[in-house]
């Protein structure tokens, strides 16, 4: 039992359990994650049953990388409560750290002890006097850097997978004037517009999202959201991450008779009974033009020269392709089809997730642990009558090249330097 | 502005030359063991390194941003940022050698660079945000660090392999010495590299609402912080100096490089323009 504890919280877990993940991540960045699992049999024949057993086609949420993450931080758990006692009691003023067997000494017969002193007080070493001599500590702090740095990647797993379990996300696209209402948490969404800034050329350098929010018995909150700039609502945050156009479409009758208005998008359609046909709109062009392939294409998203690509079906059968300006009427036996109206709508998403502020605060909370175990290292100088010897454990060799510079420094006779 | 971009591309290529004549002066300077071509070789590094920094100051006046948004702007700011952290560490200890195994890396990255389109295009929605700065920012520096290591690791390495004849010294840097430095300059590289991670995350929260979304280049970013992690844990836990801290440190270079080229030419994700 103590075995597989200590195996459990051991050092050789955590490095397989390092390289674990590591190597499944890899499969993940390699392998296109998500399809169905008849695309993986036709793309890898050969591995696709191993590919569904070991559930490669999500990585990232397998139940193997769960488990890896569950061992990892349980070893990350037990290798903290092991080794933080023993760091707290290095962290008293009389701990004295045991110098390597294969520690230089850096004694020299005619060091000014008061001098070199001096130096390490300037450089901010605590002096303690011994029977012999003194001891000179530094950076005590560095001790707990390690289970600092634990703590924060604990805190960051930890908090992110319950975050995650509780996480709410969705999408919505709204055009100006609609409402998307979020009963749970009491308030709603109104799109009051939304627009491009454009450069001096022409290309688009944001996307503007002007919003109302709404809530019973209280005056409307205005705000304005782009990219990189969310919008917080009570626990809830709305992102700009998509827009679109979307055309009206008005199909009426030789007669006057209007038998459908309604918007559509890019890559939508509609159907009429009456003739079996299916209005079909392949795109919308606000500053049209037209490739040398004969593609239609829009230069800009300004509205210059507005176009719609409309394809025809009746039965199923193809039965004609149009070019047309808003407005324009598309005749086909008793019917005329207009496209007009363009407009543009925002795409949200909106997200909560706690987690985040676990990731933040764990994520300071291991820089601060790494910065006192890489640049708050505990350094000791130990000076007798007839040794001085230098003790860490980060980087022996940089102490020990910085204290042999200052015995030089130190030398009778250097002072007048 | 069309002398600016003139200017600007002249002296990258100025710089590029400097570093190339420095790597070959370093070279020299290891093999033929004399001082002057070793003083030579700092001074065109250095030399190289002011040029290069107007080239990347004139960029910055022309696009009125930070030259971190693509490929080009990344690889000649990483060569910046590996010159810089060779520099800092020559001058802070005067160790002239490790040039000769540092410069090679930066002449390969700038070379890299020279070769991709150098048109200037305004930052995407996605791009436009001060993060960039500090998550580009630290990753130049993080890996400049990480190539002066793998640098010094590779110094180590053929002290090694000389080892018979020469016991464990060439010029003024024993074998000690590299692996000591290299370590410390994994150290500053991975803190960076946490601190790429971290600003990153804050970003994608921002940008896509996700602080995490496994995508490539951040699954690799995590991949080599876990390889430096292990690096850590066996270095001061198994005593695991020496060589297999210095293969350690060469396969960590490597996936930063796969990071930083591979992730963009082999795999598709969110960070598409860099």
């Amino acid at each position: 039992m103590q075995r597989l504890f200590n195996f459990l919280t051991g050092l050789p877990l955590a490095i397989i359990l390092l390289v674990a993940i590591a190597m499944y991540s890899i499969i993940g960045t390699v392998l296109p994650q998500g399809l169905s699992v008849e695309v993986y049999a036709e793309r890898y024949p050969q591995f696709a049953p191993w590919i569904s057993a070991l559930q490669f086609d999500h990585v990232y949420t397998s139940f193997v990388f769960y488990v890896l993450l569950g061992l990892f931080v349980l070893n990350l758990i037990g290798c903290t409560l092991k080794i933080f006692p023993a760091q707290l009691r290095r962290l008293k003023q009389d701990y004295v750290m045991t110098p390597r067997i294969s520690a230089e000494e850096l004694f020299d017969s005619s060091i000014n002890q008061e001098m070199f002193r001096s130096s390490l007080t300037k450089l901010r070493y605590s002096i303690q006097k011994t029977e012999d001599g003194f001891i000179a500590s530094k950076h005590r702090i560095g001790h707990i850097g390690s289970s600092v740095t634990h703590l924060g990647i604990i805190v960051i797993i930890v908090g992110s997978i319950i975050g995650a379990i509780f996480a709410e996300e969705g999408f919505f696209n709204l055009m100006p004037g609609d409402v998307k209402s979020f009963p749970d948490y009491g308030f709603a969404i109104r799109l009051d517009d939304f627009y491009f800034g454009f450069r001096e050329n022409g290309t688009v350098e944001q996307y503007y999202s002007e919003v109302s929010v709404l809530r019973s018995q209280q005056p409307e909150q205005t705000a304005k959201l782009w990219v990189n700039q969310p919008l917080s609502v009570d626990s809830l945050s709305f992102y700009q991450t998509s827009y679109g156009w979307a055309s009206r479409v008005l199909i009426t009758k030789n007669s006057g008779e209007e038998v459908m208005n309604i918007w559509l998008r890019k890559g939508e359609s509609t159907f009429v009974q009456e003739n079996h046909m299916t209005v079909y709109l392949y795109g919308f062009y606000p500053n049209f033009t037209i490739t040398s392939e004969g593609e239609p294409l829009t230069m800009t998203e300004e509205m210059k020269n507005p176009h719609y690509a409309v394809i025809l079906y009746e039965y199923g059968q193809h039965v004609g392709s149009y070019i047309v300006e808003p407005g324009q009427p598309i005749e086909r036996e008793d019917f005329q089809i207009t496209f007009q109206d363009s407009t543009l709508y925002t795409g949200l998403t909106y997200r909560k997730d706690f987690g985040y502020s676990f990731v933040v605060a764990g994520s300071a909370i291991m820089f601060l642990g790494l910065m006192f175990s890489f640049y708050f290292t505990p350094k000791q100088i130990l000076m007798t009558t007839n040794s001085i010897k230098v003790v860490t454990r980060q980087n022996p060799w940089g102490l020990t090249y910085q204290i042999k510079k200052l015995v030089e420094a130190s030398r009778i006779g250097k002072e007048s330097n | 502005m069309e002398q600016i971009i003139f200017w600007e591309e002249t002296f990258f290529t100025v710089a590029f030359v400097a570093y190339t004549a420095a790597a070959l002066a370093f070279f020299a300077h290891v093999a033929l063991k004399k001082d002057i071509m070793g003083k030579t070789a700092v001074l065109l590094t250095s030399a190289g390194f002011l040029i290069h920094t107007a080239a990347i100051v004139l960029r910055v006046i022309e696009s009125g941003r930070l030259p971190f948004s693509n490929q080009f702007e990344f690889a000649t700011s990483f060569t910046w940022g590996i010159v810089l952290c060779y520099l800092v560490l020559h001058y802070a200890y005067r160790f002239t050698a490790v040039g000769a195994f540092v410069m090679p890396i930066a002449f390969l990255v700038m070379g890299y660079a020279s070769m991709l389109p150098k048109t200037i295009k305004p930052l995407m929605p996605a791009l436009q945000s001060n993060w960039l700065y500090l998550h580009v920012g630290t990753a130049v520096i993080s890996y400049g660090a990480f190539a002066v290591s793998a640098g010094l690791a590779t110094m180590y390495l053929i002290h090694l392999y000389q080892k018979k004849d020469n016991e464990t010294k060439t010029g003024m840097l024993t074998a000690e010495t590299c692996d000591y430095l290299s370590y410390r300059v994994i150290a500053f590289g991975y803190l960076m590299l946490t601190l790429v991670i971290i600003t990153g995350a804050i970003w994608a929260k921002a940008a896509w609402s996700r602080y995490w979304a496994w995508d490539p280049k951040e699954t690799w970013s995590l991949i080599t912080w876990l390889i430096y992690s292990v690096y850590l844990h066996l270095r001061f836990h198994r005593g695991w100096t020496g060589k297999p801290a210095a293969w350690f440190a060469v396969i960590g270079f490597l996936c930063v490089i796969f990071t930083f080229v591979g992730v963009n030419t082999l795999l598709a994700g969110l960070h598409s323009y860099l």
